[in-house]
């Protein structure tokens, strides 16, 4: 066939047929694009560490409800929810 | 990615042609689609035994006594025969050959129940990693027992409940957990998770989750216990504190063992358990977080929290499961659904757990349409699968298969109501572990085949006389092989209902049905397997 491709056999005789050869005194006109960054701003940061989130999409999904039910939505209700400090035993009457 | 449907013309595509990407396992499965267990041995002679379940890995079929006092264990073989003829296919099997020996070799016979115990026949749990079974023996059921010692009046208790954990290679016996006078589901395995090597057991009498650590070594660890307290230094912080505040006069410091009774009967009528406690907090959290207006956020309390506040003190644990190694998926309801075989009627609550947090991360009722949305896209990650055994991720579901979708779907559009629908598959969570068949004859997108009469799920279903037709869900779509349960002829009585249920070997072509009448203790046995 005369093709980059030779005479290896194909399973229709059809195939390739369409495909002319590369002719090197007419170079192909495609040159592949490349692009070069112009700014530096979207450069991961110097100590990022790619790892598998523990987690699996379900339980994110159910973590992502509790953060959206559970976020304060004014500052005033934020003492509802006590800082988690570690446990300390109330004053009890009879101290 | 095969183009013909003849198997040898298969294997020499597969020589050639790479799968596509992540489909490696499925295009290797899509050869069980010319291997089939289309011979049948009818009413094959066998031990009077209950056949259980082949493990996972297809290293073991477990079967139970009679008298559900024993257990025996075979290794799966296949059977050998020569035939001197010419043309050896035509010709029917010898009579030597169609034995159950020729497929099953015993390998031991041990006694896990004594005197008054018996194996409960429906549980079994496989560690596939180091080849360790989980059984269960107990006494009998004694329903109306008094509610002492903190237990939840209604439920039944029984006397002894023993898990034994085997070596199923030669029997040994490795460890066991006593619980006297306490109920887990052990039907179905109901009340018992087990992911990786972790086990939960459900103690409904009690209302604690067990949380149990099965080691390499064959040794069952307790890790921590979930009800009533749920940090592990939760009851050592409120001993120390409460005898602090009755005083050293009222409780002598070196009777430290009578001071906890003591201590623990004052908590139980004082203290909400800290399962109870975590889940009434979050609950009061979600609902007043969703007004901002004060006014309007008390109302909303008081109608959604105050006004039901003793329902929900009332719920109790159900059931529960893993969703990884720190979090756990709870079934939450009333007492009356605890115990009764058809809970749908009673309102179900589900709640998605922390362990190492003791947080709950979620609430919702069994009729919310978040938790669908999330069971239907994710399904197979309430299906917690563990990280070893491969075959497990391949279980037909709505989510891993159109087919299984369609059905959901098609389900979905005939309901009239779509919060009933809601209720209906949310009766389904949490899953019990170890429920489906790995077998590849139960996928869906290799076979079409009668759900009513065979599935995945190892449940005792209605017996018909007519053979259950496996068709192949690719072109041509023709019947591929039938199982047929009971005797060859059919069986003569029609009046007596029967039963039957299916054993089939995760790997090899090879599946038992066993047919037996309800009331008689005699069963059909047929071998199926691929000539």
């Amino acid at each position: 066939m005369g093709s980059t491709l030779g005479d290896w056999p194909s399973f229709d005789p059809h195939n390739f047929s369409q495909l002319r050869p590369s002719d090197p005194s007419n170079p192909s006109k495609m040159i592949p694009a490349t692009y070069h960054p112009t700014h530096d701003r979207t450069l991961p940061p110097p100590d990022q560490v790619i790892s598998t989130e523990t987690k699996n999409i379900l339980l994110r999904h159910f973590y992502q409800r509790a953060e959206e039910k559970l976020r304060p939505k004014r500052a005033a209700s934020e003492h509802l929810t006590p800082e988690h400090g570690c446990k300390q035993p109330r004053a009890s009457a009879s101290d | 990615m095969f183009r013909s449907n003849n198997v040898v013309a298969r294997i020499f595509q597969r020589q050639i042609c790479t799968p596509a990407p992540g489909t490696s396992v499925h295009c290797a499965r899509r050869f069980y689609e010319n291997l089939v267990p289309s011979c049948t041995i009818y009413d094959v002679e066998c031990p009077d035994h209950s056949f259980r379940k082949f493990t996972d890995d297809g290293q073991y079929l477990i079967s139970f006594s009679r008298n559900n006092q024993d257990l025996i264990v075979y290794r799966p073989t296949w059977l050998s025969f020569s035939c001197k003829e010419e043309d050896c296919d035509s010709y029917d099997l010898p009579l030597k050959a169609k034995r159950f020996e020729s497929f099953f070799t015993q390998l031991y016979c041990v006694s896990l129940a004594s005197s008054n115990e018996f194996i409960c026949k429906d549980f079994f749990l496989y560690m596939e990693s180091n080849q360790f079974g989980l059984f269960a023996t107990s006494t009998a059921q004694i329903h109306d027992a008094p509610a002492t010692g903190g237990a939840v009046q209604g439920i039944p208790s029984i006397e002894k409940i023993t898990f034994h954990l085997l070596r199923l290679e030669d029997g040994f016996r490795l460890d066991e957990r006593v619980f006297h006078n306490d109920f887990v589901n052990l039907t179905h395995s109901m009340g018992v998770f087990l992911y990786d090597d972790l086990l939960a057991i459900v103690s409904l009498r009690y209302q604690t989750i067990h949380i149990l650590q099965i080691r390499d070594s064959g040794n069952l660890v307790d890790v921590r216990a979930i009800g009533t307290f749920c940090r592990e230094d939760d009851e050592l912080f409120l001993n120390s504190n409460a005898q602090r505040v009755a005083g050293p006069h009222q409780l002598p410091r070196n009777h430290v063992e009578n001071g906890l009774d003591h201590n623990q009967i004052n908590m139980n009528n004082s203290f909400l358990s800290g399962i109870k406690q975590r889940l009434l907090s979050f609950i009061f959290r979600s609902i007043s977080n969703e007004e901002t207006d004060k006014t309007l956020r008390m109302q909303c309390l008081k109608k959604k929290f105050y006004f039901r506040f003793q329902d929900y003190v009332d719920l109790i644990v159900w059931k529960a499961q893993f969703l990884d190694r720190h979090h756990l998926l709870i079934k939450f309801g009333s007492v009356d659904g605890g115990v009764s075989r058809n809970a749908d009627q009673y309102p179900a609550f589900f709640a998605v757990y922390n362990m190492e947090t003791t947080e709950i991360i979620s609430f919702y009722q069994n009729s919310a349409d978040e938790l669908y949305l999330l069971f239907e896209h994710f399904c197979d990650h309430f299906h917690a699968t563990s990280r070893n055994p491969l075959s497990m991720s391949f279980i037909s579901s709505h989510s891993n298969n159109i087919h299984a979708l369609e059905q959901l779907r098609s389900i979905k559009n005939k309901s009239s109501s779509f919060s009933q629908f809601v209720k209906k598959m949310m009766a389904s969570l949490p899953f019990s572990c170890q429920s489906q068949s790995p077998s590849p004859y139960f996928d869906q997108s290799l076979f079409r085949f009668d759900e009513k009469l065979i599935s995945a799920t190892d449940r005792h279903r209605q017996s018909t006389d007519h053979p259950i037709k496996f068709i192949s869900r690719r072109h041509p779509y023709s019947l591929k092989f039938k199982i047929k349960p009971g005797p060859e002829a059919g069986s003569t009585d029609g009046q007596t209902k029967k039963i039957c249920s299916f054993v089939f070997h995760p790997i090899l072509p090879l599946a038992l049905s066993i047919q037996q009448t309800l009331f008689l203790q005699s069963s059909v046995v047929n071998i199926h397997f691929r000539r």
